[in-house]
């Protein structure tokens, strides 16, 4: 167990800059989770903690240590792989000790440490298997007692759920969760897959293009996102956005107006800002009370419905002559989260609110958040 | 194709050659035709039938051609002495097994072969070191000047053998003083280094080459977690890379062990043809060719000899490279 911290790190290929001057520090037990869309840099980010690759700059130390240019075998650490990378020519048993052997463990020590492990991901009785013979879940499984074998100080985990399918994922990421209350290592966990970062993690790490945007526990991060990516990536499905300026007395744009004083959030009249507001916080306006303190109603036309079973999605337009982009979330669209027995249809014109409190401002040009609540 | 047709028609016209087959049959009481004529349409008809006999006719050409020899190298073998002008074709002109006993009583032929064993295998040996260093560098890293040294590499091996012996054999004539303890002369003349070091270099490059291919389709992870899970780099590829890459190692390893045992020049000029002194085993074969007779049955006979080790080698390294194959398995 062990605390991890990297002091700017900054990973540089050719003609890219993959990481830029990453700063982050990890609690011994924690587990963060790295998130953010594919190449944006969180894989290189482990890649470096693991030694795998070494930083352009910048300096990694686990517990305390300064493991900046040690090779990855004397770092303390263990990884999950998301191919699995089990060896394909040695069985169960030979892929989980094989750590261990390396290290001259003597023979009784091994199987007892081996016994350990398989038992926690429930392995018993496979040990002479080879992996060929295996199913994918039972694969990472092995991969998992391989890891927590050698009682590493931390965990890298790199999409270990991505090639298994749905249902396996799901069954997956509660074990994992499990195994880290077990075990109370650190564990660091890369994924693109924002559901897997909302469910598991301790916190959060926000990437994009190489740099860190936000590191908060999952709620924090859903509920005040630091800028306007981690609104948009954080959440399924994603914030509504409406581009808009400050004007006096509040906010407007092409089709909505929000009453506000421009003073107390700090803005001025003029400001290009935009609105954010998640799906389930629009209302209809029959409905309003549910919302904490609704705005004024807005009119909005009913383009798309997708019912779920435990909530409709509606896509609306703010005017009939909104041309809809083929994702729905253009200029001038908004989707909403309604009650599974709310009776609307496609093509009825509606009056809808929104909740004053979970209205969040950015600075368009930053990109910043300027507050995460009108009242 | 319309609706109210029997499913059993619309299949067969689905499917053209079936069409085409029944069409013949239609048309074949039509025709006079020859017998190679008939023949023909039916090879056309039946194509997998045409490629059966294409295959055997080339399995049973190749199987004849390459093992024929050897058979009449048995035939020569067992041929006595006295008979030897009459020496049959397909059957030995009498019947003397004894040929392969006086092969050993008349020159230490099991000296000549253990030599040039010894020296393949330390060949084969040194060259799948290097070989699979080189391999690794080549097939896993990525670095400036990557295809110009493995373009140099390949030049090598462009280069005739002979080219390099003038040289060499200065070189190995010459005494050098630091080699003194290690062997007697001091010179490299007459030791089995003579002969394994300059094969050695020229049979490298192809090695390289099979191994660099077999490397470079190993799954990046699996080197990653080698490495996570306590081997360096070195550690990885003999522990990991390597036995995945087993059908290549074999195919690299039983490639340089024969193209060595079986090499002529080198073999011939680097020692004097003692046995004491190294000479490999084609020196023994020639040393039945005497100065007022050729003993060919007894060199038949050796030659015999000659080719076992390789014929073991070769089946057990195949048993390898085949469950090599099977158990693989490399996912991605």
């Amino acid at each position: 167990m062990a605390s991890v911290t990297l002091e700017g790190i900054t990973k540089r290929y050719e003609d890219v800059t993959a990481v830029d001057d990453m700063n982050l520090e990890i609690n011994d037990g924690e587990f963060v989770t790295f998130v953010g869309p594919s190449g944006c840099g969180k894989s290189t980010t482990m890649e470096t903690i693991a030694g795998l690759t070494l930083p352009t700059e910048g300096t990694i130390e686990i517990g305390g240590r300064d493991v900046t240019n040690l090779p990855p075998k004397d770092r303390g650490i263990s990884m999950v792989f998301q191919n699995i990378a089990l060896f394909p020519h040695m069985d169960v048993y030979d892929n989980i000790s094989f750590g261990l052997r390396l290290r001259k463990y003597d023979q009784e020590e091994v199987d007892r440490r081996v016994e350990e492990a398989a038992d926690i991901v429930q392995l018993e009785g496979m040990m002479d298997r080879m992996p060929s013979e295996m199913s994918g879940g039972q694969r990472q499984r092995v991969a998992i007692a391989r890891a927590i074998v050698r009682n590493p100080d931390a965990f890298l985990m790199d999409e270990p759920l991505a090639n298994l399918d749905a249902e396996l994922r799901v069954h997956m990421r509660t074990q994992l969760q499990r195994l880290h209350r077990e075990l109370d290592t650190t564990i660091i966990y890369v994924t693109h897959d924002q559901a897997q970062a909302m469910t598991m993690s301790d916190r959060i790490a926000v990437i994009n293009s190489g740099v860190l945007q936000q590191v908060a526990p999952p709620l924090e991060c859903y509920n005040e996102p630091a800028n306007l990516f981690v609104a948009g990536f954080i959440g399924s499905p994603a914030m509504n956005f409406i581009e808009g300026a400050v004007v006096d007395g509040g906010f407007e744009s092409q089709y909505t107006q929000i009453d506000f004083d421009p003073e107390t959030h700090g803005v001025s009249p003029g400001q290009d800002i935009t609105v954010g507001i998640r799906p389930e916080d629009v209302f209809l306006e029959e409905d309003a009370r549910k919302a904490a303190s609704p705005t004024k109603a807005f009119d909005a036309v009913v383009d798309v419905i997708e019912p779920m079973g435990k909530e409709v999605n509606a896509y609306l337009l703010f005017d009939r002559d909104v041309e809809a982009s083929a994702e729905g979330r253009g200029e001038g669209q908004l989707l909403i989260n309604l009650a599974p027995d709310t009776e609307i249809a496609e093509g009825d014109d509606i009056r809808i609110v929104m909740d004053r409190e979970n209205v969040h401002l950015f600075d368009r040009a930053s990109g910043d958040a300027i507050t995460h609540s009108l009242e | 194709m319309s609706a109210d047709r029997p499913d059993g028609e619309s299949v067969d016209e689905a499917d053209p050659t079936v069409e085409m087959a029944d069409q013949a049959k239609a048309d074949e009481p039509e025709l006079d035709r020859g017998i190679i004529e008939a023949w023909a349409a039916k090879m056309i008809s039946n194509p997998d039938r045409a490629y059966r006999a294409t295959f055997y006719v080339a399995t049973v050409f190749f199987v004849v051609t390459t093992l024929f020899p050897f058979y009449w190298l048995l035939v020569v073998a067992l041929t006595p002495r006295n008979n030897l002008s009459e020496v049959g074709v397909f059957l030995p002109a009498g019947f003397n097994p004894a040929a392969f006993v006086e092969v050993f009583q008349t020159l230490p032929f099991h000296r000549y072969v253990f030599n040039s064993f010894l020296i393949a295998t330390i060949a084969t040996v040194a060259v799948l070191l290097v070989g699979s260093l080189a391999g690794y560098v080549f097939g896993r890293l990525r670095f400036r000047g990557r295809n110009a040294m493995l373009l140099l590499v390949l030049v090598t091996s462009f280069f005739p053998p002979a080219a390099f012996f003038i040289p060499l054999n200065r070189l190995f004539n010459t005494n050098v003083d630091v080699l003194r303890p290690l062997i007697s002369a001091g010179s490299l003349y007459n030791t089995p280094y003579a002969i394994f070091i300059p094969l050695s270099a020229i049979f490298l490059p192809l090695s390289i080459f099979i191994l660099m291919t077999f490397y470079s389709q190993i799954p990046d992870g699996l080197e990653d977690a080698a490495r996570v899970e306590g081997t360096t780099r070195l550690g990885a590829l003999f522990r990991v890379i390597v036995p995945l890459s087993a059908p290549g190692v074999a195919t690299a390893g039983v490639l340089t062990f024969i193209s060595v045992y079986n090499e002529y020049f080198f073999s011939s000029l680097m020692t004097d043809g003692r046995p004491g002194n190294w000479a490999p085993m084609l020196e023994g074969i020639l040393r039945f060719q005497g100065e007022f007779e050729v003993l060919y049955n007894l060199m038949a006979a050796a030659s015999i000899v000659a080719v076992l080790p390789v014929a073991i080698l070769v089946v057990v390294a195949q048993e390898k490279i085949v469950s090599g194959l099977t158990t693989g398995a490399v996912k991605e």
